[in-house]
């Protein structure tokens, strides 16, 4: 190694080195220690004790964790695909060469910035059964009896994902960036060869932009594993027959609530396991994306 | 594009903004009305107060339960209080129910209400008094109550003291987070060493690690600190640069041509000089979209504050509006969204000022990961 | 260069501000106390001035109170954050899981010091202050339940405003006739009690309540203690978890019978413009609920919301064959610790001692409207008490069958699961069998898992607690 090559690595680990510290103090310590104390019977105030697998046996049996497993996968697959839909529609209509779009994007873009507890309030009121917006729409649409959002178990996930659509802007706004980069010459081509809007729609659009849909489909299950506040604010002890009860909100109670801190790492560790299989099938899909925009 | 496609563009994105706005919208509404109009059927968008005209005098009052049949307001004996019965119901002073039981009651009037022609139960504001009027005496004019918002404040108790609080830890975070993650990604994009993409690749790692993994060890890690009960586990650690953060600047970085910092090598800069003189200044865009997202997460962080914030006067403003809510017990519903609404205001502000800014980061984010 | 050399200070004086921590002396040199209560309002009120006659009284000691929601998270968060109050106001039911998990200092030497004992207290209240031998806290004011009931609606539906329920048959048979319907009969709109309904029209389910004469499930907070009125034990005080009993199930069945009777979504729709059950909108204090089971704090309530509304209270009848010598109550309190880690607990133990004499008890009692743990009060304290059911808790609270909720340090848990089964069966999602059989398979577990680490840290423990130099 050259004088030079020696002088710039210490010049850029010195650079770095706020992440070095940081990444030794906030994540390897930390990421080792919980899954020590997955081991153990943890609560903080005393000693951990080791019990082997005992906490990831129990997790098996455990039916509470299984259904916040379950809740967190089944809104996932009622509001990922609702809200892609609907997201892309609103990206295809911004897509379009009309004015004020920059208006109707910030419009779309708003509530996905609104803070988790202000929506789970805001949702709150109007999924209430009586006198929440929703609800009052319905009676006037004729339906004699609406769902009870917030008080029978299979309305609560379909209250959260509308909850989860409204936040939609962010895919938006993604996805028009994604459309955007649609090659020109491959719709002009498509049009030429006289394929109609729709034809073009489904065989050129939506197959070139499918890998940031897929993307933002496996992100979206990751954010569902961790989705917290909103469910935390709207439903207390995981809302009727723990039909809102996450995955992370679980998670929360065991360690601050029961302080079952080392059962609460093993279930992070399983979520940690989770989030790398996903996030290994995003970076497949994205893999195709990559090559095709360098073309 | 022709003009009925147009139109349906038209129609369908300004349907889809009205829908993306309806819950902000009602929940301003809600925090503008008084409680007893947060509940009734169908639903009032505006507000309002509801007079009573008498002669010259012009009496506020609070409406009560619709009746639309023949009616007589009577006291039954024993009681001091007047209710509503229906007229066929009532004969000779006697109160007959379906059952076949008689209650003797003191008639005060007769009601001649039907269903075209409703009269209402109506309490006055000013007395409290409870009268019987028909409908079409009763005005409502459009009145916003502002003063939800100084009671909502006072209901919160530290309101001044949370929203200094979420500040504070708002511009620590934001100086913080920027100037660590500049200088991390300055090292990772403009030296060149050996082992770089390396280390990147290992700081790309990081972001996949979900923060429930690291929950429970940080937080012993804090306790034994002894910074629990105190705002330093919640920010403290943006002093140590963002992973995301760190690649969108990188991103930036990288944008500048090399002989930028070539040339001021030869005029012997130091590279904190080229740094702080030379790249930074270039990139002020990038540097405000991740304060911006470093501000809104820190703004909107609610399970930070949960686990590590004890004393209630220490809390920031999203942890006090869900034990604001706790206590209210969701009756106050007109009080619990004029506080969402301080929350989300200075949000949407936020927005309508940087909205560029905000677009760009997202585009960023969704198409380079 | 200016602006940023201006941005370096602002941080450093935010960096500064931001670390400088509440400094723990007093300017006049006190030591200053620092107390977390769950109360607010004007419970806060009232021990705000015992307070300040506590600071008033002497020149070494300053306490502050702050209220503090909700207690128990935020206290354990603190304690094992190494950074707790000096003294905090608990439920008694949190005292086991405090004192197990080692956040709590044992008072019993500091006790013994000051001549402080089981022979000042109403046996059942120092019982609640006891854990594994050892005494943990001291009540501030007590509490028990009782019926309370509008005397005006009683009246409306020609029943005796004197003659309130005296067997658990009557409280169903007058809670039929003080629910009130409304419903189309014969082309028009007519507002009839429940048991004038005809059985079709019962069947339609096409009424509305307007009006309710008692739903167990009004109070939440006793949802999972109404076992004890049907005999339920739940723990036998040793490893086993009784979630299950007879008792529980017949008072989960009697959960479910009141929904199946009254129409779930009648009663659904009738709570739903209610909120908490104290707050201005609760059915009783609205006038719209006959009956509901509430503590000595009660007519507070009624005073500030319902200043008008004419009420008595009587003890709520046990099922037949449960406690047929003597009426039944679950007794509460609100307890005085002092954590562990608590930087002046002799000061801490001081403030204690202080609320504990007889004098300043029953001031607290009495601005609370409630009565005191203590064996003995003075007869003004009796002769003078503003409120008038006063009499009836107390002694109510020495009755044989005054019950408290198990030793258990999980019993938060245990009670979040009785609720959460409760709700199953009011809302008929699961039998009363199925919903409790899963409590007990849930709760022994988690009892399972704290017995297994007691075993193993519990002699460490107990010696910890024996070993009273850390005072």
């Amino acid at each position: 190694m050259s004088g030079g090559d020696r002088t710039r690595l210490w010049t850029g680990l010195a650079f770095i080195s706020p992440w070095i510290v940081g990444f030794l103090l906030f994540t390897v310590y930390p990421v080792a220690a919980s899954l020590y104390y997955s081991f153990c019977d943890y609560d903080v105030l005393s000693r951990p004790i080791w019990v082997g697998l005992l906490n990831y046996q129990d997790m098996v049996t455990d039916e509470v964790y299984w259904k916040s497993l379950n809740n967190t996968l089944v809104f996932s697959a009622i509001s990922l695909p609702l809200g892609l839909c609907f997201a892309l529609a609103l990206a295809l209509l911004l897509n379009r060469p009309v004015g004020g779009r920059g208006v109707f994007r910030a419009i779309y873009y708003l509530p996905s910035l609104v803070p988790a507890v202000a929506a789970g309030a805001v949702w709150l009121w109007m999924l209430n059964t009586r006198d929440g917006l929703i609800n009052q729409g319905l009676l006037s649409l004729g339906v004699s009896r609406p769902p009870q959002w917030l008080d029978e178990p299979q309305w609560t996930k379909p209250g959260l994902a509308l909850v989860a659509i409204w936040g939609c802007g962010n895919t938006v706004v993604i996805l028009l960036a994604a459309l955007q980069g649609v090659p020109r010459t491959l719709l002009e081509a498509a049009t030429i060869d006289g394929a109609s809007a729709w034809r073009r729609l489904w065989h050129v659009v939506i197959p070139a932009i499918s890998p940031v849909i897929y993307f933002n489909f496996i992100v979206g299950v990751i954010g569902a594993l961790q989705t917290f506040a909103t469910v935390f604010v709207m439903f207390t002890n995981g809302g009727p027959d723990r039909s809102a009860l996450f995955y992370a909100v679980y998670l929360y109670e065991s360690a601050f609530e029961s302080r079952q801190m080392g059962y609460a790492c093993a279930m992070a560790w399983v979520l940690f396991l989770l989030t790398l299989l996903l996030t290994w099938l995003a970076s497949r899909s994205t893999r195709g994306f990559v090559h095709y925009s360098a073309e | 594009m022709k003009p009925f496609a147009k139109i349906f563009t038209y129609a369908a994105l300004v349907i889809g903004a009205v829908v993306f706005l309806l819950p902000l919208l009602w929940m301003l509404s809600t925090a503008l009305k008084p409680v007893e109009q947060t509940s009734v059927q169908p639903p009032i968008w505006l507000p309002r107060r509801y007079y009573i005209d008498e002669g010259q005098v012009r009496r506020e009052v609070k409406l009560g339960a619709v009746i639309s049949i023949p009616s007589v307001w009577a006291v039954p004996v024993g009681s001091t209080t007047p209710v509503v019965l229906p007229a066929s119901d009532v004969h000779d002073g006697q109160w007959i129910t379906t059952g076949g039981r008689s209650t003797p009651v003191q008639v005060r009037s007769q009601i001649p209400a039907t269903p075209d022609a409703p009269w209402r139960e109506v309490i006055d504001t000013a007395k409290g008094d409870r009268s019987i009027v028909s409908i079409d005496r009763i005005v409502g004019r459009f009145a916003p109550r502002w003063e939800n918002f100084a009671n909502a404040i006072k209901v919160m108790q530290h309101f001044w003291r949370y929203l200094g609080n979420t500040v504070l830890l708002c511009v620590l975070n934001v100086v913080g987070m920027v100037l660590s993650s500049a200088l991390v990604a300055y090292g990772f994009s403009r030296i060149e060493w050996r082992g770089r993409e390396t280390l990147f690749g290992v700081l790309l790692g990081t972001m996949m690690i979900p923060f429930p993994v690291v929950m429970v060890p940080l937080y012993s890690m804090f306790r034994s600190l002894g910074w629990i009960g105190t705002l330093r586990p919640l920010w403290v650690t943006s002093l140590f640069a963002g992973a995301f953060n760190v690649f969108l600047l990188r991103q930036f970085f990288r944008t500048l041509p090399k002989e930028l910092s070539e040339a001021a090598r030869i005029d012997g800069c130091g590279e904190l000089r080229i740094f702080w003189q030379i790249i930074l200044p270039l990139c002020r865009p990038a540097l405000v979209v991740v304060g911006l997202f470093t501000f809104l997460g820190t703004w909107n962080d609610f399970l930070g504050p949960l686990i590590y914030l004890t004393d209630q006067r220490d809390f920031t403003l999203a942890l006090a509006l869900k034990s604001m809510q706790q206590k209210s017990g969701l009756t106050d519903w007109h009080y619990l969204m004029a506080a969402s609404t301080l929350i989300i205001l200075p949000i949407v502000a936020l927005f309508i000022v940087a909205q560029r800014h905000f677009v760009e980061g997202i585009a960023v984010t969704g198409s380079k990961n | 260069m200016s602006a940023l050399v201006s941005l370096r200070t602002l941080v450093f004086a935010l960096v500064l501000s931001a670390t400088a921590s509440a400094a723990s002396g007093d300017r006049s040199g006190r030591v200053v106390i620092n107390y977390w209560e769950k109360w607010s309002g004007f419970e806060a009120e009232a021990m705000q001035a015992i307070i300040d006659d506590f600071n008033r009284s002497q020149e070494r000691i300053e306490v502050r109170m702050l209220s503090i929601s909700p207690i128990d998270t935020k206290l354990m968060l603190a304690a094992s954050g190494g950074n707790p109050p000096d003294v905090a106001g608990l439920w008694e039911y949190s005292i086991p899981d405090f004192a197990e998990k080692g956040a709590l200092l044992p008072l019993d030497e500091a006790l013994a010091e000051a001549g402080l004992g089981a022979e000042h207290y109403v046996p059942s209240y120092w019982e609640l202050c006891r854990h594994r031998g050892f005494t943990w806290a001291l009540p501030s004011t007590p509490g028990c339940v009782a019926l309370f009931y509008n005397k005006r609606l009683f009246r409306e539906v020609g029943l005796n405003p004197d003659q309130p329920p005296r067997t658990f048959a009557e409280v169903e048979a007058m809670s039929r006739r003080l629910t009130r319907v409304e419903l189309e009969r014969n082309g028009r709109r007519v507002r009839i009690s429940f048991d004038e309904l005809t059985v079709p029209e019962r069947q339609s389910g096409k009424y509305s309540i307007v009006q309710i004469g008692h739903q167990p499930a009004d109070a939440g907070m006793f949802v999972s203690a109404w076992g004890f009125w049907f005999g339920a034990k739940y723990y036998d005080g040793d490893r086993r978890i009784l979630a299950d009993d007879a008792g529980n199930l017949a008072a989960f069945r009697w959960l479910r019978e009141t929904m199946t009777t009254y129409g779930v979504d009648q009663l659904k729709n009738f709570g739903a413009s209610f909120g908490q059950s104290q707050s201005a909108v609760s059915p009783f204090l609205a006038g719209k609920g006959a009956m509901v089971v509430q503590g000595p704090w009660y007519p507070n309530f009624i005073e500030k919301y319902a200043p008008d509304l004419e009420w008595g209270v009587t003890p709520f009848p046990a099922a037949p064959g449960v406690a047929d010598n003597a009426p039944m109550t679950l007794i509460i309190a609100d307890m005085l610790v002092i954590p562990r880690g608590a930087k002046h607990p002799r000061e801490a133990f001081e403030f204690l001692r202080y609320t504990q004499q007889r004098e300043v008890a029953e001031k607290l009692a009495r601005l609370q409207r409630k009565f005191t743990a203590l064996r003995e009060v003075s007869p003004e304290f009796i002769a003078t008490h503003p409120n008038p059911a006063n009499r009836l808790f107390s002694e109510l609270s020495r009755s044989p069958n005054a019950r408290a909720v198990p030793k258990l340090s999980i019993w938060r848990d245990y009670d979040i699961e009785m609720s959460v089964a409760a709700l199953n069966v009011r809302y008929l999602l699961k039998t009363p069998e199925q919903a409790l059989a899963e409590v007990q398979k849930r709760v022994s577990w988690r009892f399972d898992r704290v017995m297994r680490r007691w075993d193993v840290v519990g002699d460490e423990r107990l010696a910890e607690w024996r070993d009273h130099e850390r005072w």
